[in-house]
């Protein structure tokens, strides 16, 4: 199945834009200066010593920029992963082992599919006064699980129906084991998509959240979201929209990183399932 | 005695079908569904109350200590703490608190307000005056998105060649833009190099609004652009969703059958995008919770007057009631509107009368 990944040219290709954008924020943030460093070159406009121009306290864009892609990169990675882990616990075990927790789980995800989840990560985030990168990657991760659980049960579902689980079974191995043996080998490619389509989502969401302020401390932690906050909050223009060199990039790396992350989901699914296989 | 007996039958027949109807009113499965939506609803919106009831007390600092201002005295601080945890009722226990919460919710009291704009005026009242402009950006926007993206989507998936490359890669574009990055562009375009539209606010400032022309031209300026933000990137999402659904549909073994019977393309077209459309309703709520979270920033960047703006200024001015004021309207507000789609996706399909739970 992974070699058929690899002849898909839509999953390498945005696999190659993730993976540039991963090297851009992992070796850039290396290479240039401190984000955190102030100058008395406010708000100036794209130069030959600072490429991308600088922001409201005179930090380097480019190097913001670099910081800032690996930290939301992280936290997605994070929180993708937590989301994940939950997904996999609510809408995995559930289904297996039928009966009430089965209509628990199930239940469970009904509720909170139908609960506004963005409304209540923002609530959860204003309460909390001081917030890590971890601490918002954790809550982000905590209410953007649902869709996941669905899909990876309706999955399971399907999964525990076949005749090779129903053998294992039958010649008495341990649960445990035919989950570990039997169905997490079928189940790998489904929950890397859902790990996948939980990170974009994630980044996007931190983004959206650290805009408003919501994020990891904006003083401190440089992501892309937080450079959009020093926009939308500086003090050294009457407009902040005429500083396009602040907030065109990592708008920009978002949108380049979210529609790559796009063509490889759809090739994977191009891959993994059978009906629009064409590869 | 013939006659009397023939008499009382017919009385009888005539109740009969009046008791059978009744009965049969909570048979069907129509009313049964809608029944069981709204127990399934009403739970939800309670454990969701009960959400706001309990995060505040989890989390670590009361609002409390927040509302005593810097410099007061250890003494001053601790008597002042009291005399405040009893004016809130936050001395009592907790199952007590739980009641007054909903005795109070049920009554329409959210608490007053603290923020200084709207000093200790009802949150409720608040709130209410500013739940119209959301909604204003919400409804519009969630029902254009739908049937213009749908629209857009089923069309891009049989039109072959540049054209429809074009529309798909446009669609999948605006999907994946950030939306309030994208409303930042629009502004720095439209509002602040070409002065078409105002940056920000929900009216001009010192403008009196009223019932004329000139509001009306006033107001829709400013709202342009939120608007435009919020449907643009909601288009983009139904239009690819429903492109590869029409495409799978368009795939799959009826269409092949009725190609080779030598049926029209535009027959075949018409029955994918029926059959496709369908999946696309249970979309809908997920599409309105996105909608409202993704309203609630955009009102941010444009200082538009909603719930989300209300909500970021009461953040930023440590209101409590205001805060948990604003979240509870959205969770209800969210809640009905799920509910709402939920019965009209039952109109629209009737497999689900008897075999969807809620």
């Amino acid at each position: 199945m992974f070699e058929l990944l690899v002849r898909s040219p839509k999953f390498m290709i945005g696999a190659a834009v993730v993976l540039a954008i991963i090297l851009f924020g992992a070796i850039g943030s290396m290479l240039t200066r401190d984000p955190l460093q102030y100058s008395s070159h406010y708000v100036e406009p794209p130069s030959s010593s600072f490429l991308l121009g600088t922001g409201n306290f005179g930090e380097d864009v480019l190097a913001q920029l670099c910081t800032g892609s690996r930290n939301s990169l992280m936290i997605g990675a994070v929180a993708g992963g937590f989301a994940t882990l939950i997904a996999v616990l609510v809408g995995g075990i559930g289904p297996y082992k039928g009966g009430l927790v089965d209509e628990t789980s199930n239940a469970l995800t009904n509720v909170v599919m139908v609960f506004p989840m963005l409304p209540l990560l923002i609530l959860l985030a204003a309460i909390l006064e001081s917030r890590s990168m971890f601490l918002v990657a954790g809550l982000i991760g905590a209410t953007s699980w649902p869709w996941a659980a669905r899909s990876i049960r309706s999955q399971v579902l399907t999964l525990k129906e076949r005749g090779y689980i129903d053998i294992a079974r039958m010649s008495g191995m341990k649960d445990r084991k035919i989950v570990v043996t039997e169905i997490m080998p079928n189940m790998l490619a489904y929950i890397i998509v859902v790990f996948v389509v939980s990170l974009s989502i994630a980044v996007l969401t931190e983004a959206g959240l650290s805009m408003i302020g919501l994020g990891p401390d904006p003083s401190t932690n440089v992501t892309l979201g937080s450079m959009l906050y020093w926009v939308l909050n500086g003090t050294h223009v009457a407009l902040p929209w005429t500083l396009w060199w602040c907030f065109i990039p990592p708008g920009l790396i978002l949108t380049v990183f979210l529609v790559a992350v796009f063509v490889m989901h759809s090739g994977m699914d191009e891959v993994f399932n059978p009906r629009l296989r064409r590869v | 005695m013939q006659k009397h007996v023939r008499r009382e039958r017919k009385i009888k027949e005539s109740r009969i079908p009046n008791i059978y109807v009744m009965k049969n009113l909570f048979a069907h499965p129509f009313v049964k569904f809608v029944l069981r939506k709204v127990v399934f609803y009403l739970i939800v919106a309670s454990i969701a109350l009960t959400f706001i009831f309990i995060i505040p007390r989890l989390m670590p600092g009361s609002p409390i200590d927040r509302m005593i201002p810097p410099g007061t005295t250890d003494l001053g601080r601790l008597r002042l703490k009291a005399e405040l945890e009893r004016y809130f009722g936050l001395d009592k226990p907790l199952l007590q608190q739980y009641i007054d919460f909903w005795a109070n919710l049920l009554r329409g009291n959210l608490g007053y307000a603290v923020m200084h704009d709207y000093n200790f005026r009802p949150v409720a009242t608040v709130v209410m005056q500013k739940l119209p402009f959301t909604l204003a950006l919400v409804i519009p926007v969630l029902f254009i998105g739908f049937f213009v993206g749908n629209w857009i989507g089923a069309k891009a998936a049989h039109v072959k060649g540049k054209l429809g490359e074009a529309v798909y890669f446009t669609s999948v574009f605006a999907s994946q833009m950030p939306f309030y990055w994208f409303a930042m562009i629009l502004l720095f375009f439209l509002a602040v190099n070409v002065k078409v539209f105002p940056t920000h606010g929900t009216f001009s400032p010192r403008f009196i609004p009223g019932a004329n022309l000139e509001s009306l031209v006033d107001a829709l300026k400013h709202y342009a652009l939120p608007f435009l933000t919020l449907t643009i990137i909601t288009i983009g999402g139904w239009a690819t969703g429903m492109r590869s659904m029409t495409l799978y549909e368009l795939d799959s073994g009826y269409i092949l059958y009725a190609r080779q019977l030598g049926f029209r393309n535009k027959k075949l077209v018409s029955y994918a995008r029926r059959n496709a459309i369908l999946p696309q309703f249970t979309g809908l709520n997920i599409n309105l919770n996105n909608l409202i979270g993704m309203t609630m920033i955009i009102e941010v960047v444009f200082a538009w007057d909603g719930l989300g703006f209300l909500a970021y200024n009461a953040v930023l001015a440590r209101d409590y009631f205001m805060m948990l004021g604003t979240f509870l309207v959205t969770m209800v507000i969210v809640i009905f509107g799920n509910f709402l789609v939920d019965i009209a996706y039952a109109f629209l399909d009737p497999r689900i009368r008897t075999s969807r739970e809620g």
